[in-house]
């Protein structure tokens, strides 16, 4: 809470400019709209349904880019195969949920395979190359190419969509007001459940993962090492064993996130390079290295990019990448990365 | 737009050279300056003692631009030059050394040295290659002279002694038209014959160049300054003449009893 | 080693001292090889290597002796070609303006240059290694807008039908004029890059890239410094992309997508980032094995399509074994122990022609 308060010390004007956003923001979300209103701005339940598939996208992105973010803060390893660990996750928990037909097993298995695999890279591959990022980076691309065209062997080039278990189907009703019948009854918002179910999760992990990081000793030694990678070596503690954590970690949400991208949207190829990219900005826009950079990277670019779709289908790609530029022009190090 | 020479030796005559007012710099929740407030005038030679920790280095890296100081300002040759880059105040006439040699080892004597000119001219992102007779170059080669590195003038830098690497960077230090140069450890790791050969270059540069001089060795630096500024623990603690300073008790307990570094 | 001048040589052979003895057997060996190759070898194989190496060598200029790996270079080379087919001739006349050649090409470059510098002053005030990644998403966002937008890149169509103009009466997409028309700008490309590596700007550049807080304190602005080498390089890439676009007589999104951009690092990374000749080594190698690769591997008994795992494999296995890529190779093997008493330099990582 010191950064806030520095923050609204340091930017005044910056922080009742977002506060005014946000009042209107909720009042938009929350307050049944006037006629008017509705001509100009089309029917609030676009509205709202846009704001929510921005929201959960955003949930998704985060789940993928948090991996990244914490492998990058801590070990200054840019993972370009990151995006073909997220699909891997996806067709293997395809497969899983095909076979035993329990979707919600997906993600143990799919988190326990694809985080081993990322515990074999850091171990063999990665700790060799300590210190060598550019090193590092090529060798991710490698993987990535090697992995993509591994995957289209055994996959194939078709879309694989994973069908969301029958307790989470179909829709749920939101306490949010969509219109006013002329009865004066209000009509509620209804809402795919298990996207809403996943934003719960992704908010859930997230908390916990914030929970780690500040409470418990692990977490704290990332965060150091984060900071500062040469107070954590000084620290006479086994920092590879860290980095092993933390890299197998962030794999396996990679890959538990697919799972949730098969849900939401499908998998095939060239879904591994689109998440790999969302997390690059994300990251970007949030700051490295940084959890809660990456949830809010994360809503922002999710939704910008399905209010964008909504509104302005065919400049929804510019939005997120004027955002970007206008961070990385304004704020090198993302909104709340650390400046070096 | 930079002021001509003639303008510039007159601002020189009227205000400092260097001018720290209230400098305090933070790292987090340490202080390693606090409130220092110093002059210097033009053509001053000046020592800046502490124990490790002090503060030295961090004083350099303010008045360098590194990075700003937390609150302060530092005024060179009468402008205010707080939060400029470093590229601006090199261009203004300062200079600076560093305590561990940073050249281009990959390079010869010469190109660092070619560079060295470049940074303080016109052209440095030119395109044309230098001919024989440029003046850049000449200069270049005068400085490599001055510090009597022209046998070495086209070896890799990465093969010259430690002794001669310390000499190089003097030279760079020297090159276009120095007003202020900041001399961080000039000293360090040199032979009697190299220290002996430093303080002849430290003493023998021209009348108008003022500078700052950071050493443990109190023999070379007592020799070329003639005012000592002390710091402890980021503040200033001491100034005045070598002699005062030398035979002072309070500082002779502080910093020589315990055995300096 | 960078030298910045032997006193006597007159200007012009200034350029050419620093060329190695091989490239000078190469050079003259390209200049004859009409006469020894098939059409469809100068065409598919030489073409496509000095088009695809141009590409690289741009990035090999600012990851060679910038310090910043770029992967803003392919798409700034399809920029050039999108602005050549719009305002040139193409087979979509409801977009194209048909200005005539000398005003459109010009131009492409232009504009393509200028973006190549917008990119780079945005990635180069964040630390080295997020240079990776902002140009990875840059390029990214072009390549998702080009395929987006109709109004003035046609979409996921592109456009087609572009091809060089006939000047004096040649057809230069023909194999032979190709041929000499991609030899000679690689040529040019090449020297261009020789040259600047001695230039007061070149010097400092990689001066930026040993110790960029030296170069501050030495009166250098090391943005500036950084920008410029982006609009430089991005000349390069701007003339290679032209050419790529004439080869292939069409324009689309996916000429800049993100395996192609990614495959312009593999080139450069496989070929060495060491020296201008490095990026070209490479992209023979990667011509060589686009086009042969589905034959190698029905040999072995594999499909044939699985010519991106062959490259992957080849890529990890040069980032492992030889990080300096195939002149790595090269050197280290000149460098072996001769048992002769050769003057051996002591093993500096510098980039030099």
């Amino acid at each position: 809470m010191g950064t806030l308060h520095s923050f609204i010390a340091r930017y005044p004007i910056w922080a009742i400019a977002i506060l005014v956003l946000i009042v209107a923001l909720a009042w938009l979300i929350v307050a049944p709209w006037p006629p008017g209103l509705e001509e100009a701005m089309g029917r609030k339940r676009v509205f709202l349904n846009a704001i929510l598939s921005g929201i959960t996208l955003g949930a998704l992105y985060f789940l993928v880019a948090s991996g990244f973010t914490l492998v990058f803060g801590l070990m200054r390893n840019v993972n370009l195969a990151h995006g073909s660990l997220y699909l891997l996750g996806g067709y293997i928990g395809y497969g899983v949920a095909d076979v035993t037909g329990y979707w919600l097993l997906a993600f143990p298995v799919v988190f326990i395979l694809v985080g081993a695999l990322g515990l074999l890279l850091q171990h063999q591959v990665f700790r060799r190359m300590e210190g060598e990022e550019l090193r590092q980076t090529m060798v991710t691309i490698g993987i990535s190419i090697v992995l993509a065209d591994l995957m289209l062997w055994f996959w194939g080039g078709q879309s694989y969509q994973l069908l969301s278990p029958d307790w989470l189907s179909g829709p749920t009703t939101l306490p949010l007001v969509s219109s006013i019948r002329p009865n004066g009854e209000a009509v509620y918002l209804s809402y795919p459940l298990v996207r809403i179910a996943i934003l719960i999760a992704a908010i859930v992990i997230g908390l916990a993962m914030w929970f780690v990081l500040n409470r418990s000793r692990l977490g704290m030694l990332i965060r150091a090492g984060v900071d500062d990678r040469d107070i954590l070596a000084a620290s006479g503690v086994r920092i590879q064993y860290v980095f092993l954590a933390v890299f197998a970690f962030g794999a396996g949400m990679a890959g538990m996130a697919g799972i949730v991208g098969g849900t939401f949207q499908s998998l095939s190829p060239g879904e591994d390079t689109r998440f790999l990219l969302a997390s690059l900005v994300v990251v970007i826009v949030g700051g490295m290295g940084s959890i809660p950079g990456a949830a809010l990277g994360a809503v922002i670019i999710g939704l910008a990019e399905q209010v964008g779709l909504v509104y302005a289908p065919t400049y929804s790609v510019v939005f997120t990448f004027l955002i970007m530029a206008t961070v990385l022009a304004f704020r090198p190090q993302g909104l709340l990365g650390a400046k070096h | 737009m930079m002021p001509s020479v003639a303008e510039r030796l007159n601002a020189a005559g009227s205000a400092n050279a260097l001018e720290l007012r209230g400098v305090t710099r933070l790292f987090g929740a340490l202080a390693a300056l606090t409130d220092v407030t110093l002059n210097v005038r033009p053509g001053e030679r000046r020592a800046v003692l502490g124990s490790n920790g002090a503060g030295k280095t961090t004083l350099f890296n303010c008045v360098t631009g590194d990075f700003p100081p937390s609150s302060g300002t530092i005024r060179f040759f009468g402008e205010d030059v707080t939060n400029f880059p470093p590229h601006e105040r090199i261009r203004r006439g300062l200079r600076r050394t560093y305590q561990i040699s940073a050249l281009f080892t990959g390079l010869s004597v010469l190109d660092n040295v070619y560079l060295a000119c470049r940074g303080v001219s016109r052209g440095r992102f030119s395109l044309i290659r230098p001919r024989a007779g440029d003046t850049l170059l000449q200069s270049a080669e005068g400085l490599i002279e001055a510090v009597h590195l022209q046998d070495v003038r086209d070896r890799l830098v990465g093969e010259l002694s430690h002794g001669q690497q310390r000499q190089l960077e003097i030279a760079l230090a020297l090159a276009g038209a120095p007003r202020f140069i900041l001399f961080d450890e000039p000293a360090a790791g040199l032979s009697p014959k190299e220290r002996a050969e430093l303080i002849e270059i430290l003493t023998s540069m021209p009348a108008h160049i003022g500078f700052i001089i950071i050493e443990h060795d109190m023999d070379v630096a007592l020799r070329v300054v003639e005012s000592v500024t002390m710091l402890h623990n980021g503040r200033i603690f001491k100034e005045g003449r070598p002699e005062e300073i030398e035979s002072d008790g309070e500082v002779q307990e502080l910093y020589l009893g315990g055995g300096h570094g | 080693m960078a030298q910045v001048l032997p006193v006597t040589a007159p200007a012009r052979l200034m350029v050419l001292e620093g060329i190695p003895a091989p490239v000078w057997v190469i050079g003259l060996l390209l200049l004859l090889m009409p006469a020894l190759a098939s059409n469809f070898v100068l065409f598919q194989i030489f073409g496509w290597s000095f088009i695809l190496g141009m590409i690289a060598l741009s990035l090999m200029v600012l990851a060679g002796y910038g310090g910043m790996v770029s992967l803003i270079q392919m798409t700034v080379g399809a920029l050039a070609g999108y602005v050549v087919a719009i305002l040139g001739t193409s087979g979509v006349p409801q977009i194209s303006l048909g200005w005539p050649w000398w005003l459109h090409i010009p131009l492409a470059i232009l504009v393509a240059t200028l973006f190549g510098t917008l990119v780079g002053a945005l990635a180069v005030r964040t630390e080295g290694i997020y240079t990776i990644m902002i140009t990875l998403a840059i390029a990214a966002a072009f390549f998702y807008f080009t395929r987006q937008n109709y109004g003035i890149f046609n979409g996921y169509t592109g456009f087609n039908n572009v091809v060089p103009p006939a000047l004096f009466g040649v057809d230069w997409r023909q194999p032979v004029p190709f041929y000499y028309l991609t030899l000679g700008c690689a040529t040019l490309s090449y020297l261009a890059v020789v040259w600047m590596a001695r230039t007061p700007f070149g010097l400092a550049l990689q001066g930026v890239r040993d110790n960029p807080r030296r170069m501050s304190a030495l009166g250098f602005s090391v943005t500036a410094h950084r920008i410029l080498a982006y609009s430089f390089a991005s000349v390069i890439a701007a003339v290679g992309g032209i050419l790529l676009v004439w080869q292939n007589a069409q324009v689309v999104p996916g000429t800049a997508g993100i395996p192609q951009v990614i495959d312009i690092l593999v080139i450069a990374v496989v070929g060495g980032l060491k020296r201008p000749i490095g990026p070209f080594i490479g992209a023979l190698i990667y011509a060589l094995l686009s086009v042969f690769s589905s034959d190698i591997l029905l040999a072995f008994g594999m499909s044939g399509e699985r010519f991106k795992l062959v490259v992957g494999l080849g890529f990890l296995a040069v980032v492992f074994f030889s990080p300096d890529g195939v002149l790595g190779l090269w050197e280290r093997w000149r460098a072996r122990p001769q048992g002769s008493g050769r003057d051996l330099r002591p093993a500096n990582r510098e980039a030099r022609p």
